[in-house]
Parts: structure tokens; C-alpha cells; sequence
């Protein structure tokens, strides 16, 4: 390796040239500084870009002609005189396509250049969403990006899949790699262990308002630089900065309200009891006696709403204010921020505070320097959805579910827990502090050299205390637990990455550019966990380990720790033609020794036929783009060879046992390598009012590490290895459109397309399958998500109606083929696992539209996903329990459409009820207990949705009117968040999941968070 | 240029120096949570207690088909004899075979050989369990991960592999020893006598599973029982704890808090309230609940509980009983099975040996459960139990082992010896339609297994049977 590098660097060594320096800055109109702006000589080979502030250096003699040029910007030549200092504003030119985007390292590139698919959001399409999660406000704005909203809970995390699941593993991270001002951050969910909870991804510890842009960098391509940790690509966040010039004081408040945004279509007939008969005590909610009926005789009788009065109206508040600005040596940027959030599941909260500081120091023309710093404290009280989702299921509909406290502060209660009071009592609250900083040093001796040092941190402690009641010794009482407990769990994690890099810059003749970047990229992270649990209150209400009689600890640490070494070579030829090949060198501390460094190249190519060739002058701006990369991963740290565990029950009398893991990892397990190709179009059309991106991919990612099950005969259950082939392809669309551009009115378009097409390769001999998950449907319904070779990701397996005719062989359900009636009269069950429908949707997208008139604003965004099936549990239970609409079909008669064994038509009526039916024959627990509920095929449904993620219509302050109050800018704006347009699904919104951001076990909506609409109202003041 | 080498130069030592220090900053993958070996002592703890608990997942399975249990849901796979994946019980008869391994060779290298007899002991007693109820299994090839997919042995050869681990058990136990076994030990706390007493009792446990095949001799079965326990004190069994109650009481505490489960049978409830049989045995209220009204009603296997409701109307296991208490034991081998098991060996050769064997056998267990002694005198005083040695048939040694081995697996490999012939005993109600309405005869190989191993499981029915059941 080494090698390779010293004969790079040894054919940039004719690079020399010496004279008088001249240095300065360069701008937009607006003062912005500009980085990446390519100054040349001319006539000679003397070349240079400026930094990220728009700063630059370059040798000159008096009376030589300085080129500035910049895609998007009017090229500027400027003839050296005496002075030494030049500062230059650059105009806009809209004759060309002018995006910047900030790619790897947070270098910011001409997106001419690039020979691959990127796509980025600016801070107002950020603040657009009022999203207090960063992940969410990327949703459906980028093309081949699919978010997830894993419930509606406070904080609750998002997910985040960039071009298909690339992991086998059941448990991998699929998510991309999250990077602030050039350091990589956490953005791990850690869930509750007990029951779900609806816990953060620390992506949501970012304040959205101190984003001033958001790049996603899709293929292998745009990540080599990042190495193994951006397998999954990248999300590249580039923090506000201060600009020279004035100061300037922002301040952003806004309120909201949210709730549900959809409800189960549900039966208001019958009440609490079994076999139509009115029970009060009965554990049975809705399978009594007509409502209508009982209350004739029982006063008080009635239907009581509980689905929407257990729901409270969700409050957030959210205050931002920012101050920042700079003078010629130096800029600041300082903001705080807080959130406070009341979810619709009451007693349901989340909070934020941040505190951010950054600033840039240019010490003279060669050296300048930057850092910042964020601390955030997050957390909340988690309540437990599943369960209140759960109990919510048992409790009776005529019952009040608001009336749950005594006034002892015992539950109130006929007999079931109550959702409400668990949810108030059984508490989880999670505090996490956390600070993510970097320092930066560049340090440029000549024009053509630039030494960069960055070293960042993130470390967080996140302390987490769960209490479940015991009784409190009050006659009488229903207490949440016999026993109670108290679960303290301490979390902390630091990541340190350390990155130093040297930029050569050269220009040979007239018509070559290059840059070259070498490197050296070290990465720690270390990460400590302890659980204490304390069982039995010895005083009751008095939550501390030493009050408990009963305590067990568990402890997990890791370290893992990673070294790479990269190269980063671009040619530019005439600025037309762009050639882009890096490598990477990796070394993890993960893998075994002698597997553990391993290299991967990447290619790319971009050619801007618009500047070659002779086009008509509507066509503005023309790129073909092509681009080869691979890229290495390792492993989870301490995953090889056999070792002990002690289980969690020890120690028991004193003792403490030990017992071989069960899971063996390969001592000669190699590092996954995914290789991916893509080609793509960049066009423009009619002065860039039309823009249009177009993308083909396709990656496989091969010598999967997965823990493969294995037959426990072996001695192991699960044997890490390198085991498997999976494959993502697709294509992506963009498309832009300025369709009025008046003074007065103005509307833009953008929207954007992609489909996904997923399939298993292969995977390791002798192994038929690998479940990802599975979810409980009552009475052998249970759905389960299982990877087979040459199948997608995301297949759902269950139980359903047997089906005449049917190819035995076959592996999926054939649900056109008529179901097969018993001789009881119902349709048969076949408990074979079929597949019923896929989780991972092939199509997604978005449509964005921005409106102005005068001083109005008006934007909305709107995204769909297509051809995706869940299970949908809450459906299950709801059919069980005789809650949603259709079980009011429980007093009829029914000729169920099918046929006969023999293939003759059904006839054969039968009743629905429980009990003895009109007909004399006993139907026991009658048709939708006995039969509906047990079939999986019943709930695995069609979860597409069209959504209005976001409208809001804002309106600023003229000039005017400004001039008398102390405002430089003042804007007020209405929006309304997640609204369901359209969606085939009976249920709670389907986006919610119950596996939290950090599973992959997606379709399965467990008892999930609901999902909510929100309303918010926003001032915006500029001072 | 000279500049530009000297950089060159520089980054090359540079690079250099950076590969060489990478060598110890990346050295850092040793598990700081799990260590990569263990001791004797903490392997011999968690192979007793694993073991206790083996019996109690096996018996959860068996006690629905041997009619202890039944569903409190109608037409429970569990009652009808449904083809049930047992995924963790397979996982944990591997597990602790597979800790067996490691300790029997960490023993054999520290020549601690009492730990190794111990060890030996408890492979056979796994081994042998779960042969007993699956039939074939991988062995051979197992635990030394050669292969991740290992082939089957024969369920007869596996019977030999699990009489010799007994033979060399007793031998080793017999022996010197480098470390004695203490508390370690949640069995016996290194008592080697009973050790050796219940290697020859598990002796005693498989020959007589082999009384219908061609290598049984019933005088060998009897040289054991001798060899065996002498008394209830010898019990093999594993008591539980407050941080880790009982199994049996989790199942009742759990039916309690309504996770129904621990609904006994009706045919265990018939058996001994006098409707079968003339007597009332005085164990039943030691063993299971009563209904508010303070009667025993049971179940009816795989009818569920119809219209009762969820509490109060049905017998089930009730916390605090005998076999339900939080520190209750488990039992793993008992001297009243023992003594039922003498009764069968030497029926056809000693009959009187064998009535006496049969009273002392219920005596044992009526003692273990406390009953009072004039109560005993009285069940054992009734006519229909003390028929007499000429009117004293094997159904009587099997119904009262049957009651003695409450929730017991042992109990299925003797209704299947003897075709569930125990009184009154039908097949359930919504009986699984494929075994054509007999009894199930084995277990379905788990899906885990069929789903890893799939080329090597053999394809069997639930009616084909275990090499002794034929």
C-alpha cells in the first residue's frame, strides 16, 4: 500500500512555483464565502481552490491575470497589480446550473463534477417540515431515501434506508452514516429492553434549526473517503455559520398541537361480556349484550368513545434563538434552543435543549482554524405503548377508560389494568447528555499544498430509570405488579475520530486540473453499559436500589477501534470531462489479524456534453455520469471465537454458573465487500427552469458477516461467518421545475421517484433461511419475516385460507384460486408457511411545491410509498377481542363463497355468533374467534399510504412595515404535518412500526405509537 | 524538489511508523464481557441447575399428553397432539450437553475425577431424555464443530453411548479425585455416594424403557435398584430460589396474574377424587387447586375450558403446594420411581418382591408429600390399592407410578410402554386428525432444526415410534 501512495505523491512533485503571494477571499453578491472556487494563472500551471470560507492563496507576479471561476457563477478575471490582497464577489450566472454540494470531509464540491447521484436540502426545506427530528425532515424530499416514522410518540426515532437493506443480518445497522462538520456521530437507537417504549435515534439530540444543509451521499461512490462506517452511505451535515459582516440575531418560536391522524373503523354496538350477554366484570370488552339493550335497564349504560378520549391533544413547543456573525479574521455562530414536547399517549413527553458555538479564525493568508461545539440534554417519560395499545385492546367499551384513579391513588378498575394509569405509574425516563465537537487546522505553506487536521468527538451518558410499581399495601387495591421493580441502566459512549489529510493542487497547461488528497482516518469508540435491577419495594412508593430485596447487574462494554489510509485523485479536463478514482486502505480492530486490513478502489466519470459539444441554447446544461466503487465492512467489536457467559439468573445461593456462549464467531472471518455500479443523466432545460436527474444503480454486497443459525447439535446456535450475497437495484428520478417565475408570483416544483428492487443472492450452505422476526397473531397467526436464497428482503410468512388447487410446491400464497370450505360449514385453515406480502416498498417518492405571492409563501410536500404489505397486529387483536367494525357481523348467517373438498360450490349457511345459534348447532366461540383471528392472511395488508407531510403557508413582514418596528425581517407561518391523503390500510397510521429505528424487523405494526397529525403555528424574528 | 523529497521522505516514515504502532492500538478485540474460559466449578453449577430445568421444559410438554394437564384453549395444539416445534427444548438438552463436554474434558485434564463421573452422569440423564423423546439425534458428530450440519445416530445405538457415560460415571465417581465437589454441585453438594446411587437408579430408569427388546435383563435392572437409592433423602433434585422461583409455581403464579396455563386434567382429577377409582386419594389437594366451591373439577384434554371463566371454576396448579412452591425442587429421580421401577423388573421373576415394591413406592411418594400417616394407612388399607399379590397386575405398578411422577417426563415413556392403557384414558378432543385417532408417539424434530439441518433430520410421524416402543 504504501508504495502506491509514495508514487502518487511522487508525480505530484514537479509540482513548484514560487513568487509573490497573493491572498484574499472570495464571495457571492451577498458576502457569502465561497469554497471550492477554482483561481488559475493564466497562461501558466499555477493553480488553487479556496478553503471552506471562501479563502485562498496563490503566487502571482504583477500583471499576471488572476481566474476566478465557479459553476453557477459568471467567471471574473482580475489582473494582479501591487497590492497583495484580493477579495473578489463572484454574480450569479443563470445560464448555468449552479449547485454546490458538501460531500465527504465536509469538502464542498460543484455537483458538476461529480460522476455520481448526490442529493442535498437547504436549511428552509428543513424548517419547512417543523420536524423536531432531523432524520424526518429528509422525508420524501430525496430520491432512493426512505424514512420511516417508527410511532408518534415524543422523540420517538425515525429510520432511515438509503437504496435498499444491504445486510442479511437480522440485527445489522442498514442505516447510513451520520456526519457533522466533518465528524461522524451516533445515531444508534438504544430501546427499552422490558417492552417498547418509543425511545430516540440520537440523531433527534440535533437542533434542526442550526442545519444549514443536508447532503446524502447514496452509492459506495460518494462514501469511499468515509470507509467501512459508510457502507450504508452517508448523511453529510453542515452546521450555520457565522458570515462577515454585520451580526445577526435570528429568533424562531413556534407552538403545535398534534393528534391521532387515524383510527381502526370500530364496532359502537356491543358491550362487555361473552356470547352476547352483558357480564360488568367481564375480562371479554365487546362480545356482550347491544349496548343499546343493556341500557334500558342499566343507568349509565353507553358506548363511551375510549378510542378517542384515551388520546390526548399533544402540545410542542419550540424556541430557537441564534446570534451570529464575524469580522475579516474571524466568525461565530452561537444559538440555544429548547423543545418541549406532550405526546397524545398521556403522560407521554419528550424534551431538548442545545447549546451550540462554532467559530472560524483565518490567522493570516497560510493558517486558519475552526471548531464548535453542541452540547444537547434530551429525554422523557417513555410510556409504554405496546401495552397501553394492549390494555386499550382488553378494556371494555363501555367502561370509561378516563375514570382509572382512586382516590387513594389505587387504580380504579372492573377488573382489567387500565391503560391510562399504567401509563401514568409505570414510568421510564431517559436523560441524555451529550456533546459533539470538533476542532479543524489547515494550514497551506504554498497554493498547491494544504495540510488539514480535524479531530471530533461525540460522547453522551444516557441514564435511564424504569419503576413499575409494587402494591402500596392499601386493602382492596389492583396493583400494577405483585412485586414491583426498578431497572437503572447507565449508558456511556465515546467516539473519537481523528482525520488528517494533505491537498495537492495542480494544473497542467491550459486544459488539466487535478487534486489530489492523501490520508490518514483513525476512529474509537467506546461504549459502556450497566443495568442494576431491583425487585420487591421493601417500602412501597420509594424508588431506590437500597429499598429493594431483590438485585441483579449486568454489565456490556466495547471498544472498537478503526485505522484507514485514502487516496482521492480528481482530473478535471476542460471543465467538461471529470475523472474522480479514489482508494482506501482499512484496518479494524474487530476482524482477525490477519483479515483485518483490507483496500477497495473506487471510479467515477462525469461528462458535461454541454460544454464539448454544440447543443441547441434551450438545452442549458447536459451530464452523463458513470461510477464503479467497492467497499469493505467489518464486524461488530469482540464477535470471534468461543468464549463463556454467565447467565442472567446467577448468582443463585452464592454461586454463579457459567455456560459456553452459544454463539461462535469465525476465526477466519473476512471483511463483507459491497460493490456497487450506477450511471446517471444530469439535465437542464430552458435557462434551468426544467432539471431533470436520472439514476440506475445496482450494489452487491457479498462475504456477508451474519451470525448464521446453526443446528444447536453443533454445540453452537449461531455461527458468525461470512455467509451470504445480497443484491439492491433500482432507479431514481428528480425532476425540477420553475414553472412561474413572475415578480409578483413564483412557483417551483420538485419531485422525485424511485423504486427498489431487492434480492438474496445466496446464502451459506445447508442454510435454507434466516429469520429477521416475527410478531404474535392470536391462535397460530403468527407472522414471521424470513430471507430465503432468490427472494426479496422482506418477505411476511403465516398462515392463511387453504386454497383449491393449489401448486403444493408453491412458496407463496395463490390468492386468486377459491378457498376451501370445510364440511363445518367455514373456511379451512392451511398453517403452512406462506408468503403473504412483502414489507419493503418498491416505490417511493415525493412532490414538493413552493409558491410565492407578494409577501406569501406557500409550500406543501407530499410523499407516497407503494406496493408494501404489514401485518397489521392491532387488527388481530381487534378481531379477537370483537372490537373493529366488521365483527358486527356476529348474529349472522353466512354461505361462505368457496368450494367444497371435492370442488363443488359451497352452499352449506352457517352463523357467526358464539354459542348455540338460531340453527341449534353450537358454534362455541364463533366464527371470528374460532377462525378469523387464527389467520394470518386476514392481517397482512396493503400498507401504502399518500400523505400530506407537510404544508405551510407563511408570510413576511414588508419592508414597510419593518422600518417602525426593531425587526430586520419578521415572518409568521401556519403549517400542518402527516395528514393520510389516502392509505388502503384499516388501522392506525400505517408508517408506525413497532421495532424502533434501529430494528430490522420492519412490517410488523405491533401495538405500535400511533401516528399523529400536527398543527403549528411559527414567528420568525431578525434583528 | 529537494523539498518535495523531503516531504515525501517524511510521509513515508511517517506512514510507516503509523502501520507499525496500528499492530497494539488495534489489538483490542478481547470479549471484555464474556471470558473465553470457564471454570469446573461454574460449569458443574449450571449443568446441575440446567438439568433440574430440562426436566421441567420436557415435562411441560409431556404432562398435556399424559393427561396431568390439559388446555384451558380448546383444541390446543399442546392437548391434541398437534405437531409442536419444541425449538428451546432441543436448544437447552444441546446447551447443557454441550457444557457437559467441556467440563467432562477439563476434568479429565485437571483429573478431577469425581467432576467428570458427575458430568458423565448428567450426559446420560440429557442424552437419554432426549432420545427418549425425539428418538434419533445427532451425537456423534456433535460438539466438536466439524461439520455445522451434523449427522443422526441411531436412537438404540445412543441407548449404549448413554450406558456406558453411567458405567464410566460410577467408575470415575468411584475413584481419587484432584478437587472434591461442594456447593457447586446443586444436586447433591458432593455427596459421590448419591451420586453413584443415582447413576445406578438412571441405570435402573433406561434398562426398563427397554423391556420389550431382545438386550433386556430384568435380573441387571434389579442389580441396580440395589445399587440405587435407599431412601427419599437420596432424591436427585434441584431446589429453586427467590431470585429464580420454580418453575411450576412461575406456571401457577402466572395463571393467577391470567397467563392461563396449569390446568390439570380432567383425567388426573378423576383418577384420584374416587370416580375412577373407589378411593379418594389424599394426595389430590396436595397437588393441585380447588374451584371457589372447594371441589376438583378438571379439564377435559384439548375441549378447553368452554364457558368457564378464567378463575374459580377449574382445578389448577395453585401456588404453595408441594410441587408449586417458589423454593420448591425439582425432581429429577425420586425413590418412590425407583421402587415402581423394581415393581415392573421383578414382576414376572419375584411377584411378592414386586407387590412390596409397589406399596413402598407409594409410601415413599405419600411420604415426600407429607401426607398424614393414618391417611396413608388408609389409602394403602383399601382393598382396590392393596388388592393383594395374586390380584396385583402391571396397570396398578403403572397408575400409581403415574400419580408418583407428577409432571414428571418420565411418565410419557411409560404410558407409551404401556399404550396409554391407564384407566378411563381417551384420546383428546379435537385429537390431531393425522395420527388417526391413537396416542402420539414422539415429538416432531424442532423447525430450528429442520430449518438448519434439514438435509440430516429424518423424516418421521408422529406415530412412528422410539426403538423401546416398538
Amino acid at each position: 500500500m504504501r508504495n502506491i501512495y509514495l508514487t502518487i505523491i511522487a508525480v505530484f512533485s514537479c509540482v513548484a512555483a514560487f513568487g509573490q503571494t497573493v491572498t484574499g477571499t472570495v464571495s457571492d453578491t451577498s458576502g457569502t464565502p465561497l469554497p471550492g472556487v477554482t483561481i488559475v494563472v493564466s497562461g501558466t500551471n499555477t493553480g488553487t481552490t479556496t478553503d471552506f470560507d471562501g479563502n485562498y492563496s496563490i503566487s502571482a507576479s504583477s500583471g499576471q491575470i488572476l481566474r476566478f471561476s465557479y459553476l453557477g457563477m459568471k467567471p471574473k478575471e482580475v489582473t494582479v497589480g501591487t497590492q497583495t490582497t484580493i477579495n473578489v464577489s463572484l454574480e450569479e450566472d443563470a445560464e448555468q446550473l449552479g449547485e454546490v454540494i458538501v460531500t465527504a470531509f465536509g469538502i464542498s464540491q460543484e455537483k458538476k463534477s461529480l460522476g455520481y447521484a448526490a442529493q442535498s436540502i437547504d436549511a428552509e426545506a428543513i424548517a419547512d417540515t417543523k420536524q423536531t427530528n432531523l432524520v424526518n425532515s429528509l422525508q420524501g424530499q430525496v430520491a432512493g431515501v426512505q424514512i420511516t416514522n417508527s410511532g408518534g410518540a415524543p422523540g420517538q426515532s425515525a429510520r432511515i434506508i438509503i437504496r435498499g437493506i444491504n445486510s442479511l443480518d437480522p440485527s445489522a445497522n442498514n442505516q447510513p452514516l451520520f456526519v457533522v462538520d466533518g465528524v461522524p456521530i451516533d445515531n444508534s437507537t438504544v430501546e427499552s429492553p422490558n417492552t417498547p417504549r418509543g425511545l430516540s435515534n440520537r440523531a433527534a439530540d440535533i437542533n434542526p434549526a442550526d442545519v444549514e444543509s443536508m447532503s446524502v451521499l447514496k452509492g459506495a461512490a460518494a462514501t469511499a473517503l468515509y470507509g467501512v462506517r459508510a457502507a450504508n452511505g452517508a448523511v453529510i451535515i453542515t452546521t450555520k455559520k457565522g458570515e462577515k459582516g454585520k451580526v445577526s440575531i435570528n429568533l424562531n418560536t413556534s407552538v403545535g398541537f398534534e393528534e391521532l391522524n387515524r383510527l381502526p373503523k370500530l364496532q359502537k354496538e356491543y358491550g362487555q361480556g361473552f356470547s352476547g350477554e352483558y357480564d360488568p366484570s367481564s375480562f371479554w370488552p365487546s362480545w356482550g349484550a347491544p349496548i343499546d339493550e343493556v341500557a334500558q335497564t342499566e343507568p349509565g349504560h353507553k358506548y363511551q368513545d375510549n378510542w378517542n378520549r384515551a388520546f390526548d391533544t399533544g402540545v410542542r413547543t419550540d424556541h430557537s434563538l441564534s446570534i451570529s456573525g464575524g469580522g475579516e479574521k474571524a466568525t461565530f455562530y452561537a444559538s440555544l434552543g429548547r423543545l418541549d414536547q406532550k405526546g397524545i399517549i398521556p403522560f407521554s413527553t419528550w424534551d431538548r435543549t442545545t447549546a451550540k458555538i462554532s467559530g472560524t479564525v483565518t490567522m493570516n493568508e497560510k493558517f486558519n482554524f475552526g471548531g464548535s461545539i453542541n452540547y444537547s440534554n434530551s429525554g422523557g417519560n417513555r410510556v409504554p405503548h405496546d401495552r397501553f395499545m394492549e390494555r386499550m385492546m382488553y378494556w371494555a367499551e363501555t367502561q370509561d377508560v378516563r375514570d382509572y384513579i382512586n382516590e387513594d391513588g389505587t387504580m380504579k378498575t372492573y377488573g382489567n389494568t387500565n391503560p391510562i394509569y399504567d401509563a401514568r405509574f409505570s414510568t421510564y425516563k431517559d436523560d441524555v447528555n451529550r456533546i459533539i465537537g470538533n476542532l479543524n487546522f489547515n494550514y497551506s505553506p504554498w497554493e498547491w499544498l494544504t495540510l488539514s487536521y480535524r479531530i471530533g468527538t461525540d460522547f453522551y451518558s444516557d441514564s435511564r430509570t424504569e419503576i413499575t410499581p409494587g402494591p402500596k399495601g392499601i386493602d382492596g387495591e389492583v396493583p400494577l405488579s405483585s412485586e414491583g421493580y426498578l431497572e437503572e441502566t447507565r449508558i456511556n459512549s465515546r467516539d473519537i475520530t481523528s482525520n488528517f489529510y494533505i491537498t495537492l493542487n495542480n494544473k497542467f497547461g491550459e486544459d488539466f486540473t487535478t487534486t489530489l488528497r492523501l490520508g490518514n482516518d483513525i476512529f474509537e469508540r467506546k461504549y459502556d453499559r450497566i443495568t442494576s435491577r431491583g425487585e420487591v419495594f421493601i417500602i412501597p412508593e420509594f424508588y431506590n436500589l437500597n429499598n429493594t430485596s431483590r438485585i441483579f447487574s449486568e454489565q456490556g462494554k466495547s471498544i472498537r477501534r478503526l485505522v484507514g489510509f485514502y487516496g482521492d485523485l480528481m482530473l478535471n479536463y476542460k471543465d467538461y470531462l471529470f475523472l474522480n478514482v479514489t482508494g482506501r486502505n482499512d484496518i479494524s480492530s474487530t476482524l482477525p489479524k490477519n483479515n483485518n486490513s483490507f483496500f477497495y478502489p473506487s471510479i467515477n466519470l462525469g461528462y458535461v456534453f454541454t460544454e464539448h459539444l454544440d447543443v441547441p441554447t434551450w438545452f442549458t446544461f447536459g451530464k452523463i455520469r458513470a461510477s464503479w466503487a467497492q467497499v469493505g465492512k467489518d464486524t461488530n467489536p469482540h464477535v470471534l471465537g468461543a468464549t463463556f457467559v454467565s447467565p442472567d439468573h446467577f448468582p443463585l445461593g452464592g454461586q454463579v454458573g457459567f455456560s459456553r456462549n452459544s454463539e461462535f464467531g469465525d476465526p477466519m472471518l473476512k471483511p463483507e465487500l459491497t460493490t456497487s455500479m450506477e450511471f446517471g443523466a444530469q439535465l437542464s432545460f430552458f435557462d434551468s427552469r426544467l432539471d431533470l436527474d436520472f439514476t440506475y444503480y445496482k450494489s452487491n454486497a457479498e462475504d456477508q458477516i451474519i451470525p448464521v443459525p446453526i443446528s444447536d447439535a453443533t454445540g453452537f446456535s449461531s455461527y458468525i461467518t461470512n455467509a451470504g450475497e445480497i443484491q439492491n437495484s433500482g432507479f431514481e428520478f428528480v425532476l425540477g421545475a420553475d414553472i412561474v417565475r413572475n415578480e409578483d408570483f413564483t412557483w417551483k416544483a420538485t419531485a422525485n421517484l424511485s423504486m427498489n428492487n431487492n434480492e438474496v443472492k445466496s446464502i451459506r450452505e445447508g442454510i435454507d433461511e434466516i429469520v429477521v422476526g416475527n410478531q404474535f397473531g392470536y391462535a397460530g397467526s403468527t407472522v414471521t419475516m424470513k430471507l430465503i436464497e432468490g427472494e426479496a428482503y422482506g418477505n411476511l410468512y403465516g398462515s392463511s385460507y387453504e386454497r383449491y388447487g393449489a401448486n403444493e410446491e408453491s412458496i407463496f400464497l395463490q390468492r386468486n384460486l377459491p378457498t376451501v370450505i370445510g364440511d363445518d360449514g367455514f373456511p379451512v385453515r392451511n398453517g403452512d408457511q406462506l408468503i403473504l406480502g412483502n414489507a419493503v416498498p418498491k416505490w417511493i417518492g415525493g412532490l414538493r411545491n413552493q409558491f410565492t405571492y407578494k409577501n406569501f409563501e406557500l409550500s406543501f410536500l407530499v410523499d407516497f410509498r407503494a406496493d408494501v404489505d404489514q401485518y397489521n397486529q392491532f387488527d388481530n387483536f381487534l378481531s379477537a377481542f370483537g372490537k373493529n367494525e366488521y365483527t358486527l357481523a356476529r348474529n349472522d348467517f353466512r354461505v361462505f363463497d368457496g368450494v367444497l373438498a371435492d370442488g363443488t360450490p359451497n352452499t352449506q349457511e352457517v352463523w357467526l355468533g358464539q354459542g348455540v345459534g338460531p340453527d341449534g348447532r353450537d358454534y362455541g366461540a364463533g366464527f371470528w374467534r374460532n377462525a378469523y383471528r387464527g389467520i394470518s392472511e386476514n392481517f397482512v395488508q396493503d400498507a401504502s399510504f399518500i400523505k400530506l407531510r407537510n404544508i405551510s403557508l407563511a408570510y413576511n413582514l414588508n419592508d414597510k412595515v419593518l422600518s417602525k418596528l426593531p425587526f430586520t425581517s419578521m415572518r409568521i407561518s401556519l403549517a400542518a404535518n402527516n395528514i393520510i391523503l389516502y392509505s388502503p390500510w384499516d388501522g392506525f397510521d400505517p408508517e408506525s412500526f413497532s421495532a424502533g429505528a434501529g430494528g430490522n424487523a420492519i412490517g410488523f405494526t405491533g401495538l405500535g405509537f400511533p401516528g399523529t397529525q400536527s398543527y403549528f403555528l411559527t414567528l420568525n424574528f431578525g434583528l | 524538489m529537494k523539498i518535495t523529497k523531503k516531504i515525501v521522505k517524511n510521509l513515508g516514515l511517517f506512514l510507516v511508523l503509523m502501520v507499525v504502532s496500528c499492530d497494539s492500538y488495534l489489538d483490542v478485540n478481547e470479549n471484555p464481557n464474556n471470558p473465553e474460559d470457564a471454570p469446573i466449578s461454574g460449569l458443574m453449577i449450571n449443568t446441575t441447575y440446567e438439568s433440574a430445568k430440562n426436566i421441567f421444559r420436557v415435562g411441560d410438554i409431556t404432562s398435556n399428553y399424559v393427561q396431568y394437564l390439559a388446555s384451558p384453549n380448546p383444541a390446543s395444539a399442546s392437548d391434541t397432539m398437534e405437531p409442536v416445534s419444541n425449538n428451546n427444548t432441543w436448544f437447552n438438552i444441546y446447551n447443557v450437553m454441550t457444557d457437559l463436554t467441556v467440563l467432562i474434558e477439563k476434568a479429565e485434564e485437571q483429573e478431577a475425577n469425581h467432576y467428570k463421573g458427575a458430568a458423565q452422569v448428567l450426559m446420560a440423564l440429557n442424552l437419554g431424555m432426549g432420545v427418549d423423546i425425539f428418538g434419533d439425534m445427532p451425537y456423534s458428530e456433535s460438539f466438536t464443530f466439524e461439520t455445522v450440519t451434523p449427522s443422526y445416530d441411531d436412537d438404540e445405538q445412543l441407548y449404549a453411548t448413554i450406558m456406558g457415560f453411567l458405567d464410566e460415571g460410577i467408575n470415575n465417581l468411584q475413584g481419587e479425585t484432584t478437587v472434591s465437589m461442594g456447593e457447586d454441585d446443586f444436586i447433591y453438594q458432593g455427596d459421590t455416594a448419591k451420586w453413584i446411587a443415582f447413576a445406578n437408579m438412571l441405570k435402573a430408569r433406561y434398562m426398563i424403557h427397554t423391556k420389550e427388546t431382545s438386550s433386556y435383563s430384568a435380573s441387571e435392572v434389579l442389580a441396580a435398584t440395589d445399587n440405587g437409592f435407599q431412601s427419599n433423602d437420596d432424591d436427585a433434585k434441584v431446589g429453586f430460589f427467590e431470585q429464580d422461583i420454580n418453575p411450576w409455581a412461575d406456571v401457577a403464579r402466572d395463571n393467577a396474574d391470567l397467563l392461563l396455563g396449569g390446568w390439570i386434567s380432567e383425567q388426573f382429577i378423576q383418577a384420584l377424587d374416587g370416580t375412577s377409582y373407589p378411593t379418594i386419594d389424599p394426595r389430590l389437594g396436595l397437588m393441585v387447586g380447588t374451584t371457589d366451591d372447594d371441589t376438583f373439577v378438571g379439564t377435559v384434554n384439548g375441549a378447553g375450558r368452554g364457558n368457564a371463566p378464567e378463575q374459580g371454576a377449574r382445578s389448577t396448579l395453585v401456588e404453595d403446594q408441594y410441587y408449586t412452591t417458589i423454593t420448591s425442587p425439582i425432581l429429577i429421580a425420586t425413590y418412590s420411581e425407583q421402587k415402581f421401577i423394581e415393581a415392573e423388573a421383578a414382576f414376572e421373576i419375584d411377584k411378592s418382591r414386586s407387590y412390596q415394591a409397589y406399596l413402598d413406592g407409594i409410601t415413599a411418594h405419600m411420604q415426600m408429600l407429607e401426607v398424614p400417616q393414618e391417611e396413608i394407612d388408609s389409602y394403602l388399607a383399601d382393598p382396590s390399592v392393596s388388592m393383594g399379590e395374586g390380584a396385583f397386575t402391571l396397570a396398578d405398578i403403572f397408575k400409581e407410578k403415574w400419580v408418583a411422577l407428577f409432571l414428571h417426563p418420565e411418565s410419557w415413556n411409560d404410558a407409551r410402554r404401556f399404550d396409554y392403557q391407564y384407566k378411563d384414558m381417551d384420546v383428546p378432543v379435537n385429537l390431531n386428525p393425522d395420527l388417526n385417532g391413537q396416542f402420539i408417539r414422539r415429538l416432531p424434530y424442532p423447525d430450528n432444526e429442520v430449518s438448519r439441518n434439514g438435509q440430516n433430520v429424518p423424516d418421521v410421524t408422529l406415530l412412528d415410534r422410539i426403538f423401546w416402543d416398538e
